[in-house]
């Protein structure tokens, strides 16, 4: 009796282990299989490094490819000071109250959803660029500032943990030796956590890659690539959301998928490149 | 205390019974006994007319269901090709093949301008078509160069699916050239609050959606508005479209004759529309 | 004296920068509040319709956004409803019966998904969309089910890794005396391990409800729409509140509009930051007495 209903329960839990499983690796397949006919007949290459103009028979996402390098290139530039000093404040730079309240804002400051940030940068910030420096206001550098902000407490709260996470002995050790709060943050802590800021930071990155409304709604969605920070921008993701209007079948359509592709590789090279790390941190004794 | 109660209670069952208060005029009998959902999609220049006539037909009939979407003149097309949609919204004449290949059937309700609008405290208020040329070609690139402010100007268009986009490149732009610089707003609605917001923006947006938070500008000696559009002068017009897959039927039928009425003209009149009728 | 400069550009270095974060929060909410506060009330959400009516149901809302705050509960019930059982007893499974090489394989697959952009995952719900709808029946489209089923493959690994993570972290002694006293595994799943790490469990739960309340990508390709009242079927088209705002942010025709945007900001912020402290103050307070009132 009670054996049956053990491999039952197991039966159950596998099968919705691998209904997962099955999930991640259908959404790959999904989107090969719906954005092969833009590769077929040699135009592989034109589709990764080409211009994009649709109706003249263009189907390159390069613009959106450098659109998206641009902004999260911009976006981690800005982040990773702002997360570093306020995780080394966090950890060990503040008073004890201090660092919960911030500990406190931070957390809360992971709860904003994205399209409220959005929001408030368009009707804050892109009249702030246009008067000051030019332009329509909607560029590279309004979408790299919010999505900075946007992405910041989670790579604060990221770098905290790691942080906190070296072993206490080595940083009691350099407090018996005469070391004070910088200084054991500077030769003790941030050497040993590396790795998990190096992982912090490479997760951030993938979250600015795959970010979609900011860059929609601040960027301006131009189809030429940027060669600026005033000029303005699309993003892969961006596309995707706005090609919604073009014929199931035809090459336009198709080429969301390629950029669905595009991100698919870029995320999942971010995730295993993370799990490496780890994996070199747990072999160093 | 009873006493308040017993008021309460009683002001309750009214309101409850008395819920809605359905002015319908005759146009919304034909939708008595009609049940079920209509879904819209496709031109953004038809929602303020499509929003009004939802919201009197539902306000009456319980049991109907209406739902408004917009996505553009291309999006209308294909998705009520493809059967996703009852309506198919265009703000262009559907080509010879989407009829075709979807066995479309159309119904144009109303004739609509698209005009080019700056932002009110732009000087510049009149332009000539080679001008407007120029500037959507990203040739001219200043508004010094035509009397305004020293700033970089900011186009604004749409995406290339749209029917407002391509009657205004059609009739305005000649079928010129657009600057790939130019910024992308996916429907009327959009490129009209740009520009109200961006001092050095241009765009182009459908007349009926046009107030007085934009300009309209004169092209070649004509201004864009209701008048010039309904006497012939304004020559850049076009056909708003409803279609769907072979011929209506039921609610869908009922919904698009209704737009025909007297009513449903008087509403789409009220949007800054030119009624067929 | 090389060492000490940096230390001090170190400390100068980490206070400014909190400083920024600190002063770019506070201008932000600052900003909301000022212009959202006035538009809050009833009007903001029930439009010219009596409050009590529209939430029975009577009466139909047109000017307000109770078809956006009830479309978005109903996604968020719904997808919570599909991903929670699939997602627990996918963590069960690794955290208890999965041997080494599997778990290695399933961790990898799920920190891919954790990892993929969420505009993808829409594309994916869409392409599900077209599929069924051509192969299967033509009543299927962009729907209120396509969203939830989207939504909860979006959140599937917030939930997976927070209940492997809690049952992993068990301590050897609760995990084992169960069944030293005779009980089987599963028994010693259900009454012992589940209960003692539901903090952790909840606290996934809710994070992922919070994900599935303030995200707008996955929706935007797989059904939702600007207008459409309170959902009326699992294949009908529904609004959602942060669609409602970003539409509003993109064309909003009229001052009493866009303050209706913000009144909207400050409703979704206050619900997605309620959720997640919840979540973050069940992590540390929950305890199994609230399952067994023992």
């Amino acid at each position: 009796m009670r054996a049956s209903k053990e491999t039952v329960a197991k039966g159950i839990f596998l099968f919705c282990a691998m209904a997962s499983a099955v999930i991640i690796a259908s959404i790959l397949l999904f989107m090969v299989a719906l954005g092969l006919p833009l590769f077929k007949g040699g135009a592989f290459f034109s589709v990764w490094t080409g211009a994009w103009a649709p109706h003249q028979g263009y189907y390159g996402i390069w613009p959106m490819i450098a659109g998206t390098l641009w902004i999260a290139t911009l976006a981690m530039a800005l982040c990773l000071p702002l997360s570093l000093g306020a995780s080394f404040v966090i950890t060990s730079l503040g008073g004890p109250r201090l660092r919960r309240m911030l500990n406190a804002l931070v957390r809360f400051m992971t709860g904003i959803p994205t399209v409220i940030y959005g929001f408030v940068g368009i009707f804050l910030l892109v009249p702030l660029i246009r008067e000051g420096f030019g332009g329509a206001g909607m560029c590279v550098l309004a979408a790299g500032i919010i999505l900075a902000v946007l992405i910041s407490p989670t790579m604060v709260l990221f770098f905290s943990d790691s942080l906190q996470s070296v072993d206490p002995a080595n940083v009691q050790a350099a407090k018996a030796l005469g070391a004070d709060r910088v200084q054991r943050l500077l030769y003790v802590m941030l050497p040993k956590a590396f790795g998990g800021l190096a992982s912090g930071f490479i997760l951030a990155l993938g979250r600015a890659l795959g970010d979609t409304l900011i860059a929609l709604m601040l960027a301006g969605n131009a189809v030429r690539a940027p060669h600026g920070l005033l000029e303005p921008a699309r993003t892969l993701t961006a596309h995707i959301a706005l090609v919604k209007a073009a014929d199931f079948d035809s090459l336009e359509f198709r080429s969301i998928f390629a950029c669905g592709i595009a991100l698919y590789l870029f995320t999942t090279a971010a995730t295993v490149a993370v799990r490496w790390i780890e994996r070199e941190r747990m072999m160093v004794p | 205390m009873a006493k308040k109660f017993i008021q309460m209670l009683v002001s309750f069952c009214v309101l409850y019974f008395l819920a809605s208060p359905c002015f319908g005029g005759d146009a919304l009998d034909a939708f008595e006994g009609q049940k079920g959902t209509v879904k819209i999609a496709g031109g953004t220049a038809h929602i303020p007319v499509m929003k009004e006539a939802a919201k009197r037909i539902m306000t009456c009939y319980k049991d109907i269901i209406i739902t408004v979407a917009g996505g553009g003149s291309g999006v209308g097309i294909k998705q009520v090709g493809e059967g996703l949609v009852d309506i198919g919204n265009s703000g262009r004449k559907p080509k010879p093949e989407e009829i075709e290949r979807y066995n479309l059937k159309m119904f144009r309700w109303a004739v609509d301008g698209v005009g080019v609008v700056v932002n009110p405290a732009n000087p510049v208020k009149s332009l000539t078509k080679y001008q407007l040329q120029e500037i959507f070609a990203g040739k001219i690139d200043n508004w010094t160069a035509l009397g305004g402010a020293d700033h970089a100007i900011t186009v604004y268009t749409r995406d290339e699916s749209s029917g407002t986009r391509e009657v205004f490149w059609n009739k305005a732009l000649d079928k010129s050239a657009l600057s790939a610089k130019a910024l992308f707003v996916p429907s009327n609605g959009a490129m009209k609050t740009a520009v109200a917001n961006d001092p050095y923006a241009i765009g182009y947006i459908s007349v009926g959606y046009m107030d007085a938070s934009v300009i309209p500008v004169n092209l070649d000696g004509v201004t864009p508005t209701l008048e010039t559009v309904k006497n012939g002068q304004y020559k850049v017009a076009r056909g708003l479209y409803s279609n769907t897959k072979g011929e209506p039927t039921g609610l869908t039928r009922v919904f698009i004759e209704y737009l025909f009425t007297p009513e449903g003209q008087q509403i789409a009149a009220d949007k800054g529309f030119i009624p067929v009728k | 004296m090389i060492h000490n400069l940096a230390e001090k550009v170190v400390l100068f270095f980490s206070w400014v920068t909190t400083l920024v974060l600190g002063l770019s929060v506070s201008i932000f909410l600052g900003y909301l509040l000022w212009k959202g506060f006035p538009s809050l009330g009833p009007k903001l959400i029930f439009g010219q319709a009596d409050p009590l009516m529209a939430v029975l149901g009577r009466v139909r809302v047109f000017d307000g956004i109770f078809p956006a705050i009830a479309g978005t509960i109903c996604l968020v019930g719904l997808s919570a409803g599909l991903a929670l059982p699939v997602g627990v007893c996918s963590g069960i499974y690794l955290a208890e019966y999965a041997g080494p090489g599997m778990k290695k394989l399933l961790g990898i697959l799920f920190d891919i998904l954790a990892g993929i952009p969420s505009i993808v995952i829409g594309l994916f719900g869409f392409s599900l969309a077209v599929f069924l709808h051509r192969h299967f029946s033509s009543r299927v489209g962009p729907c209120l089910l396509i969203s939830a089923v989207s939504l909860a493959v979006l959140v599937l690994p917030y939930i997976v890794r927070s209940t492997q993570r809690s049952l992993e972290e068990l301590p050897a002694g609760i995990r084992k005396t169960a069944l030293a006293l005779g009980a089987s595994k599963l028994q010693n799943i259900a009454y012992v391990l589940i209960p003692n790490a539901l903090s952790g469990i909840s606290s996934g739960v809710i994070l992922a409800i919070g994900r599935c309340a303030e995200d707008t990508a996955v929706i935007l390709l797989t059904g939702v729409v600007a207008t459409a009242g309170i959902p009326s079927s699992l294949l009908s088209q529904y609004e959602a509140l942060p669609f409602y705002i970003y539409y509003i942010s993109n064309q909003y025709s009229s001052r009493a509009e866009l303050s209706q945007g913000y009144g909207a900001c400050l409703i979704l912020l206050v619900i997605c930051a309620v959720l997640f402290m919840l979540a973050y103050g069940m992590t540390k307070h929950l305890s199994y007495r609230t399952l067994y009132r023992a």
